[in-house]
């Protein structure tokens, strides 16, 4: 898999990061204002422009390589949007892209620490431990924060499953925030992230968010589309890199996704 | 309903409002005219720059956006200025951009337009 390189910080980009989506519409509009609009889904376009400044050798190594790799704008790589919840249906635990152990009870609907009623209550009734996850097209070898909020009126902990890696957290009856976060050594070209439960244990589950990088940023929702692009590609055959020093290097990149590609 | 920040407003200042007439103009050759509506209401157009928005607000109207497909869907509008509700609005704009500078630090520009309907 080839894939758009994390800097040695964990992170994907560095501030400013900007990005822009494009959806298409054709309109057919009168001389009165009146309008007829029919939406092309298939045509949309994600675009980031990334800035990098004061990249190692070792970091700009990695991004020439990935550009040397995909020959410029000729063929697409997987792309970790920085700015974005890489898993799907974030509040709705019963769409496809959640896989759920059999036994496990999933109930939705129920209040959440934002003032919605967006989280969900697992409860695990068998003798074992039983899971809910999500499994993403991306290298487990990368830098990932896994993060959701949970409670639970029993005295008792949750799993934070993060690929092979599963740490345990204890709950309480207040919402809170826990992470789990790090890199695994693995050669596999998926991750799956989720919450496992002790055999007999009641959990209240909201906003579970991944991402590519090291700390838990602000929750954002999603829905069927989440920060994975696995066919993003450069936007430029051409790749200026401006070096103001031994191991100081800077350079801007352009990444769009092109739904139709 | 188009999205609210955390504090509960809908635009920051700078706040622009338009409000757009279209009237026919046919000017004859001895220099008078004549004019004609040429639709039967006003139209409202918001400009809503936003600034400092957190990870959250800006994702909440990236999603907004993405639902609406650009400026294809239609939602309702508040007008903040007279609390009026104008039921049929959309995009201007088939893009949405938005810009990262920081932690908490988004910053956008989003133009809504009440449709004729």
């Amino acid at each position: 898999m080839i894939y758009f390189p994390q800097l040695s910080s964990g992170a994907t980009g560095q501030f400013p990061i900007a990005r822009q989506r494009v959806a298409r519409t054709v309109v057919n509009q009168s001389c009165e204002n009146y309008s007829v609009k029919l939406a092309d889904p298939g045509a949309g376009i994600t675009e980031w422009h990334l800035s990098f400044e004061e990249l190692t050798d070792q970091e700009l190594a990695a991004l020439e390589a990935l550009f040397q790799a995909v020959q410029g704008q000729l063929t697409g790589f997987t792309f970790l949007d920085p700015a974005d919840n890489l898993l799907a249906w974030s509040e709705a635990q019963n769409q496809a892209a959640w896989q759920a152990d059999p036994l496990l009870i999933v109930t939705g609907n129920i209040a959440d620490p934002l003032g919605g009623t967006a989280a969900f209550q697992l409860v695990n009734p068998s003798g074992a431990t039983l899971m809910l996850q999500q499994s993403i097209d991306a290298p487990a070898s990368m830098d990932y924060c896994f993060s959701a909020y949970v409670r639970s009126d029993q005295s008792t902990r949750v799993w934070l499953v993060r690929g092979s890696q599963t740490d345990a957290r204890v709950l309480s009856q207040q919402w809170t925030r826990v992470t789990s976060a790090g890199q695994l050594q693995s050669e596999a070209e998926t991750i799956a992230f989720g919450i496992a439960l002790d055999p007999g244990s009641t959990v209240e589950v909201f906003g579970m968010q991944a991402e590519a990088q090291t700390a838990a940023s602000l929750y954002k929702q999603t829905f069927e589309t989440a920060g994975v692009y696995p066919n993003a590609r450069f936007r430029n055959d051409a790749l200026t890199i401006t070096t103001v020093g031994p191991n100081r290097h800077s350079c801007e990149l352009d990444i769009v996704n092109v739904e139709h590609l | 309903m188009f999205p609210t920040l955390k504090t509960g407003a809908v635009m920051q200042y700078p706040a622009k409002r338009t409000l757009q007439f279209a009237t026919g103009v046919i000017r004859f050759l001895d220099g008078t005219e004549q004019r004609y509506c040429d639709s039967p209401s006003v139209l409202h157009k918001w400009t809503i720059q936003l600034d400092l928005l957190d990870e959250a607000e800006i994702a909440a109207l990236d999603r907004f956006v993405q639902e609406n497909q650009g400026r294809f869907g239609s939602f309702s509008f508040t007008d903040p200025w007279d609390g009026t509700v104008y039921p049929d609005c959309s995009f201007a704009a088939d893009t949405f951009a938005f810009q990262l500078r920081g932690e908490m630090r988004a910053k956008t520009e989003l133009t809504i337009c009440e449709n004729r309907s």
